[in-house]
């Protein structure tokens, strides 16, 4: 049992491959630099070849996209979506088209994740990303993201679902949602959230403060004063239950753990309502808060015509797929009022509205269970 | 056949197994502690001492367990271990030695039957020195068989009885057939009956393999009745070595007199020597004695009286009777095989072990005849 | 008698023959650095060494500094809370309370087992496992369904005799409840194995001494399982302060925040503040470390006293309980039946609705195998049950290849540094797993081979992630292995490695076998990293059932939980009777 030398150098020095892997910068900060997109050699393929089909509209676009997609690799997308819609998109875009889409699904913060650590070490992992607004943001502020879409079909979103780098493709809407089994007398406009008579039946969910930003935003610009907004806000949580998760907000209010879901996916309450569960979004408490979640193509994509196609395609006959899963499609009129989640001050402010949500529900009375 | 020379190993910084205190409550620093000693082809070799004297350390050092930081090893022409010598010295690990051991616990694998606990060490030879399975079924067998051990062959070694496992442990040593093997206080786990007919069994076994043995015990009795040769140790060092007989009756200290075996021992000193003839004056009254001890005028000494060296009679063998004592009888105990009987003489109580026909009550005044032969000097330094 | 054996005039030079006497020492007296012991020594330390680092590394980097260099900001950011007091004295309440019960109900469960003619054994082993089996999102619902004071079926059912909702799933004492049960398992595994290795003749020595039978647990068994003891509750008590299933579903409703939740809110909004996380999760590595340092002290502490596998056989037979008998028996059935068949059967009246409703001829009427039907007909579903059943089992099998080593170089080894071993095998335990994901996607991204993308890329965050468990059990049972039995193959003329595979594995057999059970099972719930590395194709169990949580179907999700249940329930049945074949056998 005699060593030359220790155990614990061997053990250490396998960590030095890591630290040598690193020597690029700080791992975790996140402004190492966008990878592909900003390199001094000036624009990508990806990118002159948006730019070429820029120049193109109407059914030339689509052909010439057509015939250079046929030339590459399938279609790699990130997303958000969750699965039954992503199944629906991407099977009608390979109907189409007869092109693969191999898709990459998670929560959006780990689609970020994923694309930032493959900027950073210029892997070329997607085409195209699909995911919320905030996320986005912080793609666009990356740079590694090109606006590809065709100009004709971005004209057909609203100003809240038009950025830089990307656009809407779809919006998910806030909407209070209950147990029609309990509460015989839904709230109709959002402050009837405050009322008393909801408290032990109201539930908020833990992390929905981009919802209890946009809905501050409009209580001010509706000439409320900060006050009254705090006092109202007060008065919500007064008495209500905190939940994590929008799936166990629906499932637990179906059966019967509360009546009044503040703010969750309408989608989620649709799904669960096709089901016969005993909830109810409608009439629709308006102004609806709508976060964009919207779509772009990569600078360092590897099959640029498909994410074009793809994208031109989300935009358009796309929308109707998304319709049918119960999605708010970004280029369809919506009847009711819509308040947009303000992408730009998400991506300014998102830590700071965090951590006062927080405190405001940490500020919950205890009550009865 | 087994040598060695200035073994040293200590304990320091080393967080050794072996590790324990020793009575005084201090723990020794040194483990072993320039230990050498020659065991000759065939003996049984004894290395006795209380625990925490080093005698295991010893052993494992032989074995190759436990490393020391000096000293040689070697058995016959071969040096297992050597701090000094050409470049670094040597150390050849345990599975290289090729000897046999016999572990306190016996060290049964449980997971296997007996067969392949014997099995096992002609099984992991190195290739090309491995015999062929044939050879290591019958050799297992024939092994078994010297144990008594071949009906049990396909049991697993875990449902043998404690005697059974014992056996299997050394089936297990010899099968080998190692020039040297090393028991570790094999019997310490058995019970006293199973012990006395396991230890006549050991020593039949190891006089018809006439096999090269070191054995460590701290159990008196049985080192005297198995050893060609016993080593007493203390606090890492061999205090006395010498033929059973030796030790016995000639024990080099007051440690060795008072661990093997009981003595009574008064302290005196010499009043004449001639020739080793001792003449020694105590308290109770002037003794002669023969010791090899060869001890000047004057010396300080300890006398050990050995309690079966003591005679007890109601009568006086006459005034002229050479160490010859009187006291009085104050408690007395029946063993069976003899009557230990503890007599007050002037300041000391004497323990005296007498053949069962003599009893005498409590209360009587007695004579006692101390054997000169019988009675050693213990040199006090 | 055979003339071999018996001949006395064997001399020495015969005896050192190389064919009969001892073999030839081989080239080289002095072992070099080169030996096979000393390739897989240092291989395996390395290989931990690797997995360990390559996480902590990013997380000490992105926590102590910024582009600029050593910043302590994120600990302001992390620890400034004023809430920050109140937030840990909840998380230390409830990491005490679920390792108290999951100790407690780990280890009778466990004893009962192994060590007593229990009644429904058979029954009640399989029941020990399923809440490990169970997702923890389902299990924490179904007892929301239990117990919840408004639609709880216990409170429903109970609530017509006591006049009140006897029981509140939304407090403190139900997170532990919780928590506890579905922690349970790990305790199982790691006490069945450390019973298993255990001389029923010791427990019985202290009965014969006149000993109650809980004395002699208390005085006897329970000292010699320490070191399993520890490796529970400091597993348990660093897993609970980790978890925010529990405490978000159950904890929030009223309040009661605990210190994960500000690692919750640290990394959910952009930028994502891992400095932040990562000086929360420096606390818990503080814990760890400590932790380990003081189950080392005292495993190493009479370390003889652990060793309950000597060379003396013994048989693990399991003991009469007379006339307990029907006591323990009612007792088994009552656990089963509140523990595991109540959110079991929950989790299947869930998956056989459309959506959720109370127990009703109503609700009865609208049972459905949709769910189910929906499960099979999902498209990546079979391919993900493959990838995940090659993960479970790769990587389970090598953890405990490599703990196996590990265990014996910190347990038995005298190599300088051997204590690092262990302390790095348990880092990853207090690394997030989103952390965990991205350190790995980092170096493989940058890593000349083609792994990234990969499954192999999830093979290594598993076995990074079930390293700390891996060694756990491995630790436990080497503990137990008396050291006479290594000693006695080396002197049988074994090598180390001989020695290693045919004496010290079987023998480490219950550990290794307890932590395969448990990797695989649990490898079947990641989802922290899997979702960050896995790539299309690639996809494994928990990403779909992540999916369908991300759907809002919960009925599928609950039918995907009777299912996943059904599935490992057989594997692990399969893998406890291979376990059985090899080491320790029963009467």
């Amino acid at each position: 049992m005699r060593k030359p030398r220790t155990l614990a150098r061997t053990a250490l020095a396998a960590g030095a491959v890591m630290v040598l892997a690193a020597c690029g910068g700080n791992p975790t900060s996140s402004d190492s630099g966008g990878g592909g997109g900003d390199t001094a050699s000036g624009p990508s393929a990806a990118e002159q070849l948006y730019e070429e089909i820029a120049e193109l509209s109407g059914q030339e676009r689509r052909d010439r996209l057509v015939e250079l997609a046929a030339e590459e690799d399938g279609l790699n997308l990130y997303t958000s979506m969750n699965a039954d819609m992503v199944d629906a998109v991407t099977e009608a875009f390979t109907d189409e088209f007869d092109i693969d889409v191999s898709t990459y699904r998670a929560g959006s913060e780990t689609v970020l994740q994923r694309i930032l650590q493959e900027q950073d070490a210029n892997f070329a992992g997607n085409d195209v990303v699909e995911t919320n607004a905030t996320e986005l943001m912080a793609l666009q502020q990356e740079d590694v993201m090109a606006q590809c879409a065709s100009p004709e079909r971005i004209d057909e979103v609203p100003e809240a679902g038009k950025y830089e780098d990307w656009v809407a493709t779809r919006f998910n809407l806030f909407a209070p949602s209950w147990n029609t089994n309990i509460i015989t007398d839904p709230p109709t406009v959002w402050e009837d959230l405050a009322d008393p008579k909801y408290d032990g039946q109201l539930a908020l969910e833990l992390g929905d403060y981009d919802w209890y930003m946009a809905l501050t935003g409009y209580w001010l610009e509706q000439g409320m004063s900060q006050e009254e907004v705090d006092q109202l806000w007060a008065d919500i949580v007064d008495g209500a239950k905190v939940v994590k998760g929008h799936t166990v907000m629906a499932e637990l209010m179906s059966a019967g753990q509360y009546g009044l879901a503040s703010s969750n996916y309408t989608y989620i309450v649709e799904a669960a309502m096709a089901d016969g569960a005993p909830l109810e979004t409608q009439p629709y408490v308006n102004p609806i808060i709508a976060r964009p979640n919207g779509g772009s193509c990569m600078k360092t994509a590897q099959n640029p015509a498909t994410a074009m196609l793809f994208m031109d395609w989300l935009l358009d006959e796309g929308q109707a797929v998304l319709a049918d899963q119960a999605a708010t499609p970004s280029t369809v009129d919506i009847e009711s009022e819509l308040i947009p989640v303000d992408g730009q001050q998400l991506l300014d402010e998102g830590a700071e509205w965090s951590q006062r949500y927080d405190d405001l529900l940490s500020g919950v009375e205890t009550i009865g269970g | 056949m087994l040598r060695i020379d200035n073994l040293i190993k200590s304990f320091a910084g080393e967080k050794a197994r072996g590790k324990k205190k020793d009575e005084a409550g201090h723990s020794a620093v040194f483990a072993v502690n320039d230990v050498s000693f020659e065991v000759k082809e065939g003996e049984l070799f004894t290395l006795l001492g209380p625990s925490g004297c080093g005698k295991t350390t010893t052993l494992r050092s032989i074995a190759g367990l436990e490393k020391p930081d000096s000293g040689t090893i070697a058995v016959g022409d071969r040096v297992l271990f050597s701090s000094t010598g050409s470049g670094r010295g040597v150390n050849m690990p345990a599975n290289q030695r090729g000897l046999g051991m016999v572990f306190q616990s016996y060290a049964i694998w449980p997971h296997m039957t007996v067969f392949d606990n014997v099995a096992f060490p002609l099984q992991v030879r190195p290739r090309g020195q491995r015999p062929p399975k044939k050879e290591i079924a019958e050799r297992v067998e024939r092994v078994l068989a010297t144990m008594q051990l071949d009906e049990q062959a396909g049991r697993q070694a875990t449902k043998l009885s404690g005697g059974q496992q014992q056996r299997l442990a050394l089936a297990r040593a010899l099968v080998i057939e190692p020039p040297l093997l090393l028991l570790d206080e094999p019997l310490s786990n058995l019970d006293a009956k199973l012990r006395e007919s396991l230890r006549y069994e050991l020593k039949r076994l190891q006089r018809e393999l006439g096999i090269t043995s070191v054995y460590v015990t701290h159990d008196q009795v049985e080192a005297l009745a198995l050893s060609t040769q016993i080593a007493v140790m203390e606090r890492g060092a061999v205090v006395q070595l010498g033929k059973p007989r030796e030790v016995y009756e000639q024990p080099a200290n007051k440690f060795v007199a008072e661990f093997i075996g009981t003595s009574n021992f008064i302290p005196g000193t010499v009043a004449s020597q001639q020739a080793g003839r001792h003449c020694v004056e105590t308290s109770n009254g002037i003794l002669f004695l023969e010791s090899p001890h060869h001890l000047p005028v004057g010396s300080e000494v300890v006398v050990s009286i050995r309690p079966e060296a003591v005679e007890l009679s109601t009568a006086s063998k006459g005034e002229q009777a050479a160490n010859e004592w009187t006291g009085e009888v104050v408690a007395r105990a029946f063993l069976g095989d003899a009557v230990d009987h503890v007599v007050s003489v002037g300041r000391h109580e004497i323990r005296a072990r007498v053949n069962p026909s003599v009893s005498i009550e409590s209360g009587t005044s007695v004579h006692l005849q101390l054997d000169p032969s019988k009675i050693s000097l213990v040199p006090v330094n | 008698m055979t003339a071999n054996l018996a001949d006395p005039a064997v001399t020495p030079e015969e005896l050192t023959r190389p064919t009969d006497g001892p073999p030839e020492p081989r080239k080289g007296r002095w072992r070099g650095p080169l030996t096979p012991k000393m390739f897989i020594v240092a291989g395996v330390a390395a290989a931990i060494g690797y997995l360990a680092l390559v996480p902590l590394g990013y997380l000490v980097w992105g926590t102590f500094f910024d582009a600029e260099g050593l910043d302590l900001g994120s600990f302001e950011r992390a620890y400034g809370d004023g809430r920050i007091g109140e937030l840990w004295g909840n998380s230390l309440a409830f990491a005490f309370g679920a390792a108290l019960l999951s100790i407690t109900v780990g280890t009778t469960l466990a004893y009962l087992n192994v060590r007593t003619a229990v009644p429904f054994k058979a029954l009640f082993f399989a029941a020990s496992i399923v809440p490990l089996v169970i997702p923890g999102i389902l299990y924490t619902v179904s007892w929301i369904f239990l117990a919840s004071p408004q639609i709880g079926l216990l409170n429903a059912f109970f609530e017509p005799f006591l006049g009140v909702a006897p029981f509140n799933i939304f407090s403190l004492w139900g997170m532990i409840w919780v928590e506890g049960l579905h922690s349970s398992p790990i305790v199982f595994l790691l006490m069945v194995a450390a019973f298993r290795s255990m001389d029923p003749s010791l427990e019985e020595s202290a009965l014969m001494s006149g000993a109650t039978r809980l004395q002699a647990l208390r005085k006897v068994t329970l000292p010699l399982v320490r070191p399993a003891l520890l490796s529970s509750v400091l597993v348990i008590l660093i897993t609970s302060l980790e978890s925010f299933e529990v405490p978000a579903l159950l904890g929030l409703q009223n309040g009661i925040y605990v210190f994960t939740s500000r690692i919750y809110f640290v990394l959910r909004s952009y930028p994502q503040d891992l400095g932040a996380a990562g000086a929360l999760a420096v606390s818990l590595l503080a814990v760890a470390v400590i932790g380990v340092a003081v189950s080392r002290i005292l495993a190493g502490k009479g370390s003889k006293t652990y060793q309950t596998v000597t060379g003396k056989g013994f048989r693990p037979r399991p003991m009469d309980l007379g006339k307990w008998k029907p006591v323990v028996g009612v007792g088994i059935l009552f656990y089963f039946f509140v523990t595991v068949l109540g959110p079991l059967l929950v989790l299947l009246y869930a998956a056989l609705l459309p959506y959720y409703q109370a127990p009703s001829w109503e609700a009865f009427s609208t049972f459905t195998f949709d769910n189910f039907v929906q499960v099979f007909e999902m498209n990546s579903a079979a391919r993900a049950l493959k990838n995940s059943l090659i993960l479970g089992l790769s990587a389970a099998t090598i953890v405990m290849a490599l703990m196996a080593v590990a265990s014996w170089i910190s347990i038995r080894s005298t190599i300088p540094g051997r204590g690092i071993v262990e302390q790095l095998s348990f880092v990853p335990l207090v690394i997030p797993g989103i952390v965990l994901g991205l350190s790995i996607s980092f170096v493989y991204l940058r890593f000349p081979l083609p792994i990234y993308g990969t499954l192999f890329i999830l093979l290594i965050a598993y076995c990074t992630k079930y390293m700390p468990y891996g060694m756990r059990y491995a630790t436990t049972s080497m503990t137990q292995i008396s050291s006479e039995l290594e000693e006695s193959a080396m002197v049988s003329g074994a090598s180390w490695w001989t020695t290693f595979r045919r004496v010290l594995l079987p023998l480490l057999s219950p550990g290794i076998t307890a932590g395969f059970i448990y990797i695989l099972v649990v490898s079947f719930r990641e989802l922290s990293s899997s979702i960050l590395l896995y790539s299309p194709g690639n996809e494994v169990l928990s990403i779909l059932i992540w999916e369908q949580f991300e759907n809002g179907s919960f009925n599928v999700l609950a039918a995907i939980g009777v299912l996943m249940v059904i599935a490992l329930m057989v594997m692990v049945t399969i893998a406890y009777k291979l376990g059985a074949k090899v080491g320790l056998r029963e009467d």
